[in-house]
């Protein structure tokens, strides 16, 4: 394969990819609402339509063909309405897509893997078309008439126009010679016209059904019967734009020779526009019009593009450079030599500038951020499809899917999750209603996917609320397995629950499809410590189990408090803050070290003085000159001392560098730093880790 | 003719690989009264002027992270590094010459505060000795003479890198 083939297999496999993620969604929805939306019907059609052009294309014969078959069904639905489908057969339908998606799945990836394409897929397109026949068979005669009928005259039909006696006048139109799938693309011509608003009948009338009318197009081309000459010279303005057609005509019916002979001296378009096209001259107006108006009948495409992101990379550094340029400019001394009425010119035009950098520092900031629903839309296809199988009833709730999330992180919690999801699933929900509802609970099982964020982590947290999980029980088996490291007494709680994260440890006693082999939470655990996160459970028995993913943020965005002692800037995530105020020194109570504390809402809580605890120069020592700020972290609040508040902003969290790590500022109330408006960088503080180090480890 | 223009070249070619093979293009800066050099392999760009953000608790080798670009590189002062903590504070980070060495080590990057850089040049790493001193210092690793007589101290890098000092 050359290199164009390769940038169009990726293309391809992307386009695909994301019509299939879409598929996926509305599937899932859909089958949650126990309907099809017609809406979504056409959407099914159209995504189908584009992967079968698209693997025809790549010549992937087999998709072609399967997605072509799903095309069909879906016309045939669309074109009865879904609501001629009684529940059952919907519910076959469901499976019939979900099947079909894995399919389709599976072949895509094989091609991502340059694996061999099943070629034989006979089966599973005659499943198609059996459902297909049911479905047809139940709601009528209509589509067997409408499939033989037209078969059967089609050769007497041949070279004479349509019998259409309403019609004032007929358009014959041939395609391109060998463009494939003609029946097809003669029906999406019909369709771009017909999203123009021009009444007009087609003639083959089964022709986007019906593939056997894929040569008698090739053959003596397709027509459009129109009630008026307008009408047709309009759709003519349409024809111009659409790709594949080699000719086309405007024929009356009183005049029935020209289509009856233009086949006969060229028996296929395939020697060209034999009939000459109607000789209007391609003005710029003339060509601007249709496309316009096929526009805005078009259905709206997903406003997504796949960037590189070594370049989104290369496009933050540039910005960096682009902000401390511009201050650099309009902070450079010579200015003042500037007579005053330029400086002040000079100034606005530079706020100007500094507006535009600053937004276009955010936007480039937010570019490699994305939501994790992606990744939660894809556990709602893992349930549905367990649910089926383990014939458990769960709903799936999923909590905070727009939270954003570095693109490399989502990327490398889906598996994990994945096996949380499928844990729970599995091990974590009741076998039967009958054991839920014997416990006191509700029948229908509930499995809780939810994402948060706080100052330097995204917590994912996947609760269930089923069996639960006893220490003593994981106890007993990891002595067993000779899994302990030390006395069994000696293990808290949390310590027995974290016992499933060893490799080998596998509490079911049969291994099922989807768990159960004991390598599941090894792999989790080590999945993410290797992205520098940390997994905790916590369960009770009989409630349920909650499995916690905290994952430090790579790069996210935070509103955080910018606050100055002496001379550095430090950033406090503004979810941690509760309050900030002016204190006097009457307010501060001394224990016997001389520790500060104060009463804030009848509670005591310890003072920090950053600048002791950092060791920083600063004029700011007495409280009246400085400010105090209340925090809060899980379940630690205490206040910290600073020299002064600059105000909110929000910032980008970035890592300290790897070269600092030996040092762990980590676990002294530093996450990380992050780059402000002009340039200078400001340390965010961990409100957690610093309570830790500055208070329980005195 | 033509025949023997070509086997010239080739054995010009030859020589200059030959040569090129520990012949090592290097930049040489002045650091705690030293004359350094460090293999242009490792370097990336120089830079001065830029505001250094100081780090709490860390040693004080150590003088804090630059923004470079919107890349956060640390900055060690290899004069403190080198025990010369007295002469790091007199002549400060504002004097005219001092500038930062940005380096890359391993892509680990980090930058280098130096009194002043001089030219970079071409060292024949075969004339790089050992420093014949026992107790040596932890970031040189050999010495080279020049054919002006002057001497020149090779810096490791990977040591600082490693935190080997």
């Amino acid at each position: 394969m050359d290199n164009g083939m390769e940038s169009m297999l990726d293309t391809y496999l992307y386009e695909t990819n994301s019509l299939l993620d879409r598929l996926d969604e509305m599937l899932v929805a859909d089958e949650k609402a126990g309907d099809f939306s017609s809406d979504d019907v056409n959407e099914i059609f159209r995504i189908m339509h584009t992967i079968k052009g698209s693997s025809a294309m790549m010549e992937f014969g087999a998709l072609a063909t399967v997605t072509h078959h799903i095309e069909d069904l879906f016309f045939y639905i669309r074109d009865t309405g879904i609501d001629s489908l009684s529940q059952e057969h919907k519910k076959e339908l469901f499976n019939l897509m979900f099947r079909s998606e894995d399919y389709l799945r599976g072949e895509i990836s094989k091609i991502e893997n340059g694996e061999p394409l099943i070629e034989n897929i006979d089966d599973f397109a005659n499943d198609i078309n059996i459902f297909l026949k049911k479905i047809s068979g139940d709601s009528g005669q209509d589509e067997t008439a409408g499939n033989d009928v037209p078969d059967a005259d089609s050769v007497s039909r041949d070279v004479s126009l349509p019998d259409d006696p309403g019609a004032e006048c007929f358009l014959h139109v041939f395609l391109d010679s060998g463009v494939g799938m003609e029946n097809l693309r003669a029906y999406m011509v019909a369709n771009a016209v017909r999203e123009c608003g021009i009444d007009f009948r087609y003639y083959p009338q089964d022709m986007e059904s019906n593939s056997a009318a894929s040569q008698e197009i090739i053959e003596n081309g397709f027509f459009f019967a129109f009630d008026s000459q307008d009408a047709a010279s309009q759709a003519v303005d349409i024809l111009k734009s659409q790709n594949h057609i080699s000719s086309y005509e405007i024929v009356t019916p009183e005049v029935p020779e020209p289509p009856k002979e233009a086949p006969a001296v060229v028996p296929a378009p395939a020697a060209g526009p034999a009939v000459p096209a109607a000789p209007a001259p391609v003005t710029g107006a003339a060509q601007a019009k249709p496309a316009a108006q096929v526009k805005t009948g078009a259905p709206v495409k997903q406003s997504l593009i796949s960037v590189n992101l070594s370049k989104l990379d290369a496009l933050m550094a540039i910005v960096g450079e682009i902000v401390i340029t511009e201050s650099m400019v309009t902070a450079s001394p010579e200015l003042q030599l500037l007579p005053r009425d330029s400086y002040d010119n000079f100034m606005k035009s530079g706020r100007q500038l500094r507006k535009l950098t600053d937004d276009l520092q955010d936007i480039a900031m937010s570019l490699r951020m994305v939501p994790i629903s992606g990744v939660f839309q894809k556990m709602n296809r893992i349930v549905r499809d367990m649910k089926q199988s383990l014939n458990k009833d769960v709903r799936l709730t999923i909590i905070g899917e727009d939270t954003e999330v570095d693109k490399n992180i989502v990327d490398s919690i889906q598996d994990p999750i994945m096996h949380l999801v499928r844990n729970s699933m599995d091990h974590g929900i009741e076998e039967t209603a009958q054991e839920r509802i014997d416990a006191g609970k509700d029948p229908q099982g509930e499995l809780i996917l939810s994402a948060s964020h706080t100052s330097s982590e995204v917590i994912i947290s996947i609760s269930d609320d089923g069996y639960g999980m006893d220490p003593d029980k994981l106890l007993a088996k990891a002595r067993d397995k000779g899994l302990l490291v030390k006395p069994e007494s000696e293990y808290t709680q949390k310590e027995a629950l974290s016992l499933i994260m060893l490799p080998g440890f596998s509490t079911n006693q049969a291994v099922t499809e989807y768990s159960g082999r004991g390598v599941g939470m090894d792999v989790v655990k080590r999945n993410v410590e290797s992205i520098g996160g940390m997994v905790s459970i916590t369960s009770e028995v009989g409630v349920g189990t909650t499995m916690t993913l905290k994952i430090p943020l790579t790069l996210a965005i935070v509103d955080g408090m910018k606050v100055t002692v002496g001379s550095s800037i430090f950033t406090i995530p503004i979810a941690n803050i509760r309050q900030s105020f002016k204190v006097t020194p009457e307010q501060i109570i001394r224990d016997e070290n001389g520790n500060e504390m104060m009463e804030c809402l009848d509670n005591f809580y310890p003072i920090i003085r950053l600048h002791e605890f950092y060791h920083l120069d600063t004029e700011v020592l007495s409280m009246e000159e400085g400010i105090v700020m209340w925090v809060e972290a899980s379940d630690r609040s205490y206040c910290l001392f600073v020299d002064d508040l600059i105000g909110e902003q929000q910032v980008v969290v970035k890592p300290l560098p790897v070269f600092l790590n030996p040092f762990n500022l980590k676990n002294y109330g530093i996450s990380g730093c992050t780059i402000l408006g002009d340039g200078n960088i400001s340390i965010i503080l961990d409100v957690l880790s610093l309570h830790t180090a500055a208070i329980e480890n005195v | 003719m033509s025949e023997q223009v070509m086997n010239q070249n080739e054995n010009e070619t030859r020589q200059v690989q030959e040569e090129s093979s520990s012949v090592e293009r290097c930049l040489t800066f002045e650091s705690a009264g030293l004359v350094l050099f460090l293999s242009t392999n490792y370097v990336i760009e120089i830079i001065n002027g830029y505001p250094i953000t100081y780090l709490p608790l860390l040693p004080p080798y150590i003088k804090g992270i630059i923004n470079l670009r919107g890349q956060i590189l640390p900055v060690v002062d290899i004069r403190i590094c080198m025990g010369q903590s007295d002469m790091a504070d007199s002549s400060g980070d504002t004097s005219g010459q001092s500038c930062i060495i940005v380096i890359d080590v391993d892509s680990l990057p980090m930058g280098i505060i130096v009194d002043s850089v001089r030219q970079v040049m071409d060292i024949d790493l075969q004339d790089v000795r050992p420093i014949p001193v026992k107790r040596q210092q932890k970031l040189l690793d050999g010495m080279v003479t020049l054919n002006d007589g002057s001497v020149l101290m090779s810096f490791d890098c990977h040591a600082l890198a490693e935190c080997r000092y």
